[in-house]
Parts: structure tokens; C-alpha cells; sequence
């Protein structure tokens, strides 16, 4: 059992995992399909010695867009799972020939680039720190301003869509109570 | 195959196998006696070793009702509803049960027969233990969520739903009150926290410690599903909650999964503040540190089933109320009083200055928290009846 078997294992769930997610047409299986895809992927990023995003795949996708996903079909009417939509496979020559452009145009360059494994000697590929703690010193020196600056977005985002989405209704509110 | 790799991890993991089950066992039975104490009741006291030669049965104070319950859920019926989703209605219990004793590797125990370079339980001191921890037991919220889901059931879903939106709500409180610990030593490796407090040095000793031991346990309480935040599982509202359909063995695995939790994060609560497996004579004698661990977390354990018999269960949107409105601010100021407290000690040592950054830490917290008391307070109004006629 070395890297290669694992890899292969953990590429087989991953793939299976996300076809499922495509072709079921349960939605709350779907759901699930799909969380295993992103575990089968976390589990990839950790044979890659990327652990911090092995675990942001995780905490993230696993854990909060599923539950994301879940929440909007539990306010829909599918929650029962039973007649759930017919899958139309009309758009998938088109999303096939995309997906193929993208493979090719975007995926296929970036691998020819890199050096192919057996090139590499897993020592050469093991960092010295740990991608954790380096992660955290690349964050807080070189690139402060970007987080800062991100992070001021996503505050004005998360502002702005509570604002949003209670706006209507606050001022119904207070004109009732008059 | 390398033997000596896969000896050191059968070494290293079924310890953990074997302890926390095995502490399940004893504290269903502890939490029983307890609470009828509380109650005012004797408890379970009848089940103890059978056929003895003298006397016929020996009563252990009820001793042997963890043994009798578990032959009993092991033969009880498997109930599925006809409507159920049949495969996640059998996943549910075990994904839930998955998380729980996953994370129990990453905590610091030290078990004396692990050392040196061979010592397994390092591989999973990754660097990033602490993150891995709140990521995985995430995941037992899709657990509860399949099981509402798969049961058919209106409470059973009801109970999901609630648990969702309970889990998500206190994820934060609690992961923010652990950040503070994780700026302070500099590092999200477990091993590494218990390190930094070596020596009586806990962290719960630390104004911002202390309040954030006691956001992280109240949160800690929310997120295993615990009185009285057991709203999931409000026997009174929805039945069981999102264990309404389940019997036998699948139900014992769900009660096994919720209890590793709590043993799981009563766990994380020692080695975030109470200092691992520190305590009096762990120089001389390492293999203290283990016996001292799970002391400790007997200890929380234990107040968590105090607390289960002493506090009313809390409404829905007082729970709501509480993570978002108090516990979410309450923990994002402690991250800036430790930020202070820290800077303020390394700018000079002394005993003057931990006093002062005691005093005004404690100030500033019992301000805040009044403050957001006061604010939440709803105004209470007489309410108005309508009957029909």
C-alpha cells in the first residue's frame, strides 16, 4: 500500500462521488454524493502534504456549503425527496464540449508544465516547515494588506445581504407598530 | 508491509477504542444515578452480577445496568418505517458515530507505552490539529440532519432541522474561543498547546482563559446536544427529535456517538485550557499525564450531567438569541483583551502588571456581558389571548 494506491482509491470515490451527485435525482442524495466528493478530494489534498487544505475542504465545503445546499432544500418543496426533478440531459452536449475546452485550453498546460512524478523524489517535495505554519507566515507578512482588504469585503457583503434581505421588511415592521 | 508501522498504530488507536467506549458504559450509568439523585430518586440499583454462589444475585449498586442495557439494544428489534429512505436511515447512526471517534486521535494523550520516534499518536499531532478537530466534528451535524431526513418522519425532521441551525450557530462561539488559545501559544498543534502549559501554567488561570473556557464549554454544551441545550431531542416538543425512528442497535449507536462526542470535546476543553495532562507529580512519573487527562475530563463530564439535571431546557429563539447576540460578541472582544493582556505582560514582567490586566479584563468582560444582557433582555409585555369561539 503506497501513494499511488491511494491515490487511485481516493481518485475512484472522488469520481464516483460526483457522478452520483450528477445522475441521482434524489436531491438529498445528490447532496451527500457530493460530500463525499469533497471528502475523497480533501483526501487527495492530504496525500499531497497540503493539509491546512485538506481541512479548509472540510470545514468549508463538507461542512458548511452542504449544509448551505441542505438548508435551500429544506425550504423548498422537494424535501421529501420523492418527485424530484427529471433530469433534462438537453444542455449536456454543450457542458460536454465546455468541459472539454476548459480540459484542454486551461488543465492541460498547467500539468505539461509540471515535472512528472517520477522525477521528483518525494524529499524534494516534503517542505521543511509545515504548510500550516508557513501558510499563516506568508499571510500575516507579504500579503496583510490583501487579507485586510478581502476581509473588509466580505464584511461589507455580509453586511450588505443582511441588509438586503431584511430591508423590506423592517420598515413593515415599524409601521405597524405605529 | 511494515509491521512495526501498523503494531504502532494498534498501539495507538485501539487504546482509544477501548477507554472511551468503555467510559461511555460507565457514565450511562453514572449519569442515571446522578440524576435521580438529583431528582430525588435512588436510581438504577437492582442489575449487578447474576448467579453469585452466595445470595443468588450481587447488587453493585446497579453496576452491571450498562452491560444489561447494551444486550438489550443489541437485541431489540431494527424498526424502519415503510416511508423511511432505507440505506440513510442505516448510514445515519454510523456517520455519526464516524466524526466522534475520529477526533479522539487528535487529542494529547500520552499513553506511556507510545514513545519516542515510534510514537504513532504524533502522526496525528498534524500542525493543524485543532482545525482538523472543529472541521470533523462538523460533520456529525450531517449525521443528525440524514437521520431526520431518512426517517419520514415530521419531529424526526423537526429535530434535524433544529440541530442544523443549533450546531451551526454555536460552531462559531466555540471555534472563536479556541482562536484565542491558538494566537497565545502560537501554534494549532495539540501536542504543542499542552506543551505551553507545562508547569501549572493553564490557560484557564488567564483572565481571557477563563472567559473563554467558559464560552467554549457553554458552547461546547450546544454542540454535543446537552441539557439544556438538548432542543434536537426536546423529549416534550418533537418526541425524540431525529432519533424518533430509530431502535435497537441503531439507537445505541447514536447514544455511543453523542457520548464520544462529548468525551471528544470535553477533551479539546482540557487541552485548550486545562493544561492536557499537567498536574502534581507528572515529572516524576509521565504516565501520570494520561490518568490526569481523563480525570479531567471526567470532571467536565461530570458538571455537564450536573447541569443536565439542574437547568430548564431553553426556547428556540432564546437559544438563537444566545449564540448570536451574547456568546458571538463576548468572544470576538476576549480575542482582543488577550491580544492586550498578552502585549502588556511582554512589554514588562511583573506582578503588578498581571494584576492590573486581571482587573481590567474581568472589568471589561463583566461590562460586556451586562451590556449584552441588558440589550437581549426582551421586554416583556402581558400577552394577549385569543380563544376561538
Amino acid at each position: 500500500m503506497n501513494e499511488v494506491t491511494a491515490f487511485w482509491i481516493l481518485a475512484a470515490i472522488s469520481v464516483i462521488g460526483a457522478l452520483v451527485a450528477v445522475r441521482k435525482r434524489n436531491l438529498v442524495h445528490g447532496v451527500f454524493a457530493l460530500l463525499v466528493f469533497f471528502a475523497g478530494l480533501a483526501g487527495l489534498f492530504l496525500l499531497l502534504l497540503a493539509e491546512f487544505i485538506a481541512v479548509v475542504q472540510i470545514l468549508v465545503y463538507a461542512g458548511a456549503v452542504g449544509i448551505l445546499i441542505l438548508f435551500a432544500i429544506m425550504l423548498t418543496d422537494r424535501v421529501t425527496g420523492k418527485d424530484a426533478f427529471r433530469v433534462t440531459s438537453r444542455g449536456s452536449f454543450w457542458g460536454a464540449i465546455i468541459a472539454l475546452a476548459v480540459f484542454l485550453v486551461i488543465l492541460l498546460p498547467t500539468i505539461r508544465e509540471i515535472p512528472l512524478i517520477e522525477n521528483a523524489t518525494p524529499k524534494d517535495m516534503i517542505v521543511e516547515q509545515s504548510s500550516v505554519k508557513e501558510l499563516g507566515t506568508k499571510l500575516i507578512e507579504p500579503y496583510i494588506v490583501t487579507i485586510e482588504v478581502l476581509a473588509l469585503l466580505l464584511t461589507a457583503a455580509l453586511i450588505g445581504a443582511v441588509t438586503a434581505a431584511q430591508g423590506g421588511r423592517a420598515s413593515e415592521k415599524g409601521e405597524n407598530t405605529e | 508491509m511494515n509491521w512495526e508501522l501498523i503494531g504502532d498504530i494498534l498501539l495507538a488507536t485501539v487504546p482509544l477504542l477501548v477507554i472511551f467506549p468503555s467510559m461511555f458504559a460507565l457514565t450511562t450509568w453514572v449519569e442515571r444515578k446522578a440524576l435521580a439523585r438529583i431528582q430525588n430518586r435512588i436510581g438504577p440499583n437492582k442489575v449487578g452480577v447474576p448467579l453469585t454462589p452466595y445470595g443468588g444475585n450481587l447488587s453493585l449498586f446497579g453496576l452491571g445496568q450498562p452491560a444489561a442495557d447494551g444486550i438489550k439494544m443489541l437485541f431489540k428489534e431494527n424498526i424502519v418505517p415503510t416511508g423511511a429512505d432505507r440505506l440513510f436511515h442505516l448510514l445515519a447512526p454510523i456517520l455519526s458515530l464516524i466524526p466522534a471517534m475520529l477526533v479522539l486521535c487528535f487529542l494529547p494523550l500520552e499513553f506511556p507505552w507510545l514513545n519516542g520516534e515510534q510514537n504513532s499518536v504524533k502522526a496525528f499531532m498534524l500542525d493543524g490539529a485543532v482545525i482538523f478537530f472543529f472541521a470533523i466534528t462538523g460533520l456529525n451535524t450531517l449525521a443528525v440532519f440524514m437521520a431526520g431526513w431518512a426517517s419520514r418522519n415530521k419531529y424526526s425532521l423537526l429535530g434535524g432541522m433544529r440541530a442544523i441551525a443549533q450546531m451551526v450557530s454555536y460552531e462559531i462561539p466555540l471555534v472563536l474561543s479556541a482562536v484565542v488559545v491558538v494566537m497565545i501559544v502560537g501554534s494549532l498543534n495539540a501536542a504543542e498547546i499542552a506543551e505551553a502549559q507545562a508547569g501549572w501554567n493553564w490557560y484557564v488561570f488567564q483572565p481571557w482563559g477563563l472567559a473563554a473556557f467558559v464560552i467554549f464549554f457553554i458552547a461546547a454544551l450546544a454542540e454535543t446536544n446537552r441539557s439544556p441545550f438538548d432542543l434536537p431531542e426536546a423529549e416534550s416538543e418533537i418526541i425524540a427529535g431525529y432519533f424518533t425512528e430509530y431502535s435497537g442497535f441503531k439507537f445505541a449507536l447514536f447514544f455511543l456517538g453523542e457520548y464520544i462526542a462529548m468525551f471528544a470535546i470535553s477533551g479539546l476543553a482540557v487541552t485548550l485550557f486545562l493544561g492536557a495532562g499537567g498536574g502534581p507529580g507528572v515529572e516524576a512519573l509521565p504516565w501520570l499525564k494520561v490518568i490526569w487527562f481523563l480525570a479531567k475530563v471526567c470532571i467536565l463530564i461530570g458538571v455537564m450531567i450536573w447541569l443536565r439535571g439542574t437547568l430548564p431546557r431553553l426556547r428556540v429563539d432564546q437559544l438563537m438569541g444566545f449564540a448570536w447576540k451574547f456568546l458571538l460578541p463576548l468572544s470576538i472582544l476576549n480575542i482582543f483583551i488577550a491580544g492586550f493582556a498578552w502585549h502588556a505582560k511582554k512589554a514588562n514582567e511583573g506582578t503588578a502588571v498581571s494584576v492590573i490586566v486581571w482587573v481590567a479584563a474581568l472589568i471589561i468582560l463583566y461590562a460586556a456581558a451586562k451590556g449584552l444582557d441588558h440589550v437581549n433582555r426582551a421586554k416583556v409585555k402581558p400577552r394577549t389571548y385569543q380563544y376561538g369561539e
